[in-house]
């Protein structure tokens, strides 16, 4: 499944390249991140919680930084598993400056699921995984 | 020994037989009250419970397997593995092709999973919600590899392997001609060609499939409970898989809530719960999930075809060519790669050219495996060659009945000699057509058309005229014999016991083989019961399934009911002492006396056995196994009325119309029964139901909030009748209905839309016609 989108921050490049790379910031806003934990060099564990219309379930997994290309693109790959199903995906992300003081991040993923989530909620896949981005931003934004 | 007199002058008469009469099913009360036995009602002392462990890959190296923390849980007794069941045989196959490739179907995964569902551990517990929960506790490193869910990406060079020693995919590839079809290209007027697919379906029996193994440490035998078409092949199968001898292995299929064809399968969770039972000497139950039968249960249909039509400018069709793809999915089951083959017999439809070629790619892909659902590869063809027909009838700007009652074989060429190597029994093809036609008002309908079309609507009349291959059938065509048994018993008392080796579940043989059976001894329909579904009860069975219940499980009854009567009556010659008796209404006659003795007073008399008729035995019993000399081919029409709105895509079904040749009818109203839900099943493949799975080969259609199966509102009121043509090949006249339903709606019902759609330049749809494809295809969008 393929996900695009693009979404405006208030801060200028610099700090929302930072922001967006910064573990406890992140932890904060994923939608049902329990923890990020640094296991090697750009490399995190993750425990989070998903639902998905019927099914819900914990997932842990990696996400890896990738291709830093300060301040203005990364590649982030993310790998999980719990007892519902897999994900696996990876997203490009890439910033351009909007104004003195915004940034516009532009993401374009290529996401997988399978197992449970997928035989149950393909119909909701897209929007939940749109909805869990909304999320994210919204709350990053305030963060920031 | 008491006798009656009979009335002096004339004999009773005999009474008015129950075959043919609208008698409801004996059986439904207990179905719709709740309280048949199903395996799930099956509560055995000391039973165990599992839960199995499936992939969540399409396909994945299997690197370790941790059940430390399952095997650790409260209450669960054991978990084995892949390792564990090694020595098992493996699932069979039972259908043999040229050069067929047969991968090794382990019961649990090995190193490698090849399909999301793919079993891999089992979970034994006192409970099945525990069994359940530690299913989550077992840990696999899984390392995930490419799969392939679509067949024909599966062929194209470079595509995952799905068995690794086998990188084209291919399973087989098979050929078969009649005539001289290329002679027939070179010659023709005409040739239309298109690509036509029957989309892959589940079968969503509802009830999902369930097992109850129980071990007795004592004797070392075994029973298995299960939810099966096919009981004794079911016992000769699992019990070649696990080693156990066969005469200590007893299979009882309880009260069976639909198979399709989906049960009529041998699967890993019938050895495998034979296996854990015997391995803990406990009784051990296991019912599948929804979600598991989806994922396990066999699949139907998956059919991508590449038809080729020729035909003379005055519609007579001269030659066919066909490629099909099939889906096999993963593995071979019980008959997958057969399946096909059934619908290359049937390529030729009811039409009567008699030039032929077929071939068929078996594609192996990771997915669940396809096999017999409802129709079984005669659907597929059915749909093939009624699409194609309309096309060319289309190309020619010819009415589609026209071309039709153009090419069937004339009733004076019966039996009618196929170019696929069948002989069609008997028909008049013509004969349910225009009666269908008369009972919509054809002409008319066509004037009211062309006027509706003038108005913008878009209103569409739809034919399928079709044959179908039934009673399977004659034993040297099938795999494991294609014969049937029966046995009748008479009690000391009176009372009758008819046994039947074809294991009916759901389709009425409880009612019907009554009938049958309290016509033939002339004694109330209470008096007799129908056994079936237990090897400890029954003579050897094949079971049932391809239309043959009733058509060759029926005529073994007549026969065995036949030879009873020989015996009742020497009985009775005995107690009348008569040199020869007459067999009425349930007693014999003397006729120089017209003294009688009863069914009852017989069967008596050979328990008691003081004397003996010479040469006959004690006892009242007689079996008899029936061997068909040919297939029955049933035929018939279908016209469905259909009105699409353009804005919504929406298809309003006006008038569904079916005219059905079974030959003789046992009882109309469980024909009807057959009929309608035989349509339902065909327009769910029409307009609803499709397995989907995605780029992964996940199996996104993966429960009934997502795989469409036809509700009761979605369905139109059916008008059913029939044309009766007797069946030559047994002696009931009898020609099956199971699958005519469902062989006959989809064709019709694409056809109908087709039509209304052909006024904005639509020539061909592919099925399931959604909404969105309607409309796509009537706004001219992609």
């Amino acid at each position: 499944m393929k996900l695009t989108g693009t979404y405006s921050l208030p801060a200028n490049m610099e700090r929302a390249y930072e922001a967006l790379r910064d573990p406890a910031l992140l932890t904060q806003c994923i939608p049902g991140c329990e923890s990020l934990d640094l296991i090697g060099p750009d490399e995190y564990a993750m425990k989070m919680k998903m639902a998905l219309a019927a099914v819900s379930g914990q997932f842990e997994g990696k996400v890896k930084l990738t291709e830093p290309n300060p301040p203005s693109s990364f590649v982030m790959l993310v790998e999980g598993q719990g007892k519902i199903g897999f994900v696996k995906g990876s997203g490009a992300i890439s910033l351009k400056p909007s104004g003195d003081a915004a940034t516009e991040v532009t993401y374009e993923g290529d996401v997988n699921v399978g197992g449970t989530i997928a035989a149950v909620g393909s119909r909701l896949i897209d929007t939940t995984s749109k909805m869990m981005i909304k999320r994210f931003f919204d709350k990053f934004s305030t963060l920031l | 020994m008491a006798t009656t007199t009979a009335p002096p002058i004339t004999r009773t008469k005999t009474r008015e037989p129950l075959v043919g009469k609208r008698i409801r099913r004996r059986e439904d009360p207990r179905l719709i009250t709740g309280t048949a036995t199903y395996v799930d009602d099956l509560k055995l002392p000391g039973m165990h419970h599992a839960a199995i462990l499936r992939s969540p890959y399409g396909a994945a190296r299997i690197k370790s397997i941790d059940i430390a923390a399952a095997s650790k849980h409260p209450g669960v007794v054991a978990v084995y593995t892949g390792a564990d069941v090694k020595d098992v045989g493996p699932v069979p196959c039972g259908a043999s092709l040229p050069g067929l490739r047969v991968p090794h179907h382990h019961i649990l995964a090995q190193d490698r999973v090849y399909f999301v569902g793919h079993p891999i551990a089992v979970v034994v517990a006192t409970d099945r919600y525990i069994a359940r929960d530690a299913v989550d506790l077992i840990e696999i490193d899984f390392e995930p590899l490419d799969a392939v869910a679509d067949p024909e990406k599966a062929l194209a060079p470079g595509a995952p392997a799905v068995h690794p020693e086998w990188p084209d995919n291919t399973a087989f590839t098979y050929h078969q001609a009649g005539g001289d079809a290329d002679k027939a290209f070179a010659e023709a007027e005409v040739v239309v060609k298109q690509r036509i697919t029957s989309q892959r379906l589940i079968p969503t029996a509802m009830e999902t499939r369930g097992v109850v193994a129980d071990y007795n440490i004592g004797d070392q035998s075994m029973t298995i409970y299960s939810s099966t078409q096919i009981p004794h092949l079911l016992r000769t199968l699992v019990g070649l898989m696990l080693g156990q001898p066969e005469n200590k292995l007893r299979v009882v299929a309880p009260e069976v809530g639909g198979g399709f064809g989906s049960k009529l399968n041998v699967y890993a969770e019938e050895a495998l719960m034979g296996f854990v039972a015997r391995k803990l000497g406990k009784p051990v139950k296991w019912i599948e999930s929804r979600r598991e039968n989806y994922t396990t249960t066999i699949h139907g249909r998956g059919h991508v075809d590449y038809y080729e039509i020729a035909a003379k400018k005055d519609g007579t069709i001269t030659g066919l060519k066909v490629k099909i793809i099939q889906d096999l999915g993963s593995y071979h089951q019980l008959l997958t790669p057969a399946i096909p083959t059934l619908s290359v017999l049937m390529l030729p439809g009811l039409y009567k050219f008699q030039n032929v070629k077929a071939e068929i790619v078996g594609v192996f892909t990771n997915t669940v495996p396809t096999d017999a659902y409802r129709g079984a590869g005669r659907p597929e063809a059915t749909h093939g060659i009624e699409r194609i027909v309309d096309m060319l009838a289309a190309e020619l700007k010819m009415d589609p009945a026209e071309i039709r009652l153009k090419n069937f074989p004339a009733p004076e060429e019966f039996p009618f000699n196929t170019a696929t190597g069948l002989q069609y029994d008997s028909g008049d093809y013509a004969l349910p057509l225009r009666k269908a036609m008369e009972i919509v008002d054809y002409m008319k309908f066509r004037r009211e058309q062309d006027e509706a079309r003038k108005q913008g609507k878009l209103v569409g009349l739809g034919i399928s005229t079709y044959g179908e291959i039934c009673a399977f059938g004659p034993s040297p065509a099938t795999p494991a014999g294609g014969w049937e048994s029966a046995q009748v018993d008479v009690d000391p008392t009176g009372k009758v016991t008819v046994y039947t080796g074809s294991c009916h579940h759901g389709q009425g043989e409880e009612t019907t083989f009554a009938q049958l059976a309290a016509d033939e001894l002339g004694i109330p329909i209470d008096d007799v019961i129908v056994g079936r579904g237990d090897t400890a009860k029954i003579p050897y069975g094949i079971g049932t399934f391809g239309s043959r219940g009733t058509a060759v499980g029926g005529p073994a009854l007549y026969y065995a009911i036949q030879q009873l009567k020989e015996k009742i009556k020497k009985f009775g010659a005995l107690l009348l002492k008569a040199n020869e008796v007459e067999y009425v209404d349930g007693q014999c006659i003397d006729p120089n006396t017209g003294k009688s003795v009863t069914l009852a007073q017989c069967a008596g008399a050979a328990y008691r056995a003081m004397k003996l008729p010479p040469g006959e035995t004690p006892g009242m019993t007689a079996t008899y196994f029936w061997e068909p000399p040919n297939f029955a081919f049933p035929f018939g029409a279908h016209i469905v009325l259909t009105e699409v709105d353009k804005e919504t895509g929406r298809i309003d079904i006006k008038r569904y119309v079916c005219v059905d040749d079974c030959g003789n009818i046992l009882n109309p109203l469980l024909v009807d029964g057959q009929v309608h839900g035989g349509v339902a099943q065909g327009l769910g493949q029409a307009m609803y139901e499709q397995a989907v799975y995605d780029d992964n080969a996940q199996l996104v259609s993966g429960e009934l909030m997502d795989y469409a199966i036809p509700k009761a509102t979605m369905m139109p009121w059916v008008e059913s009748s029939h044309t009766i043509t007797p069946s030559p090949v047994n002696p009931l006249g009898v020609k099956g209905v199971g699958e005519a339903g469902t062989i006959g709606c989809s064709p019709a019902l694409v056809n109908s839309v087709v039509d209304a759609l052909s006024p904005l330049g639509v020539k061909h749809l592919d099925m399931p016609l959604t909404a969105e494809k309607i409309w796509r295809a009537a706004n001219g969008a992609n």
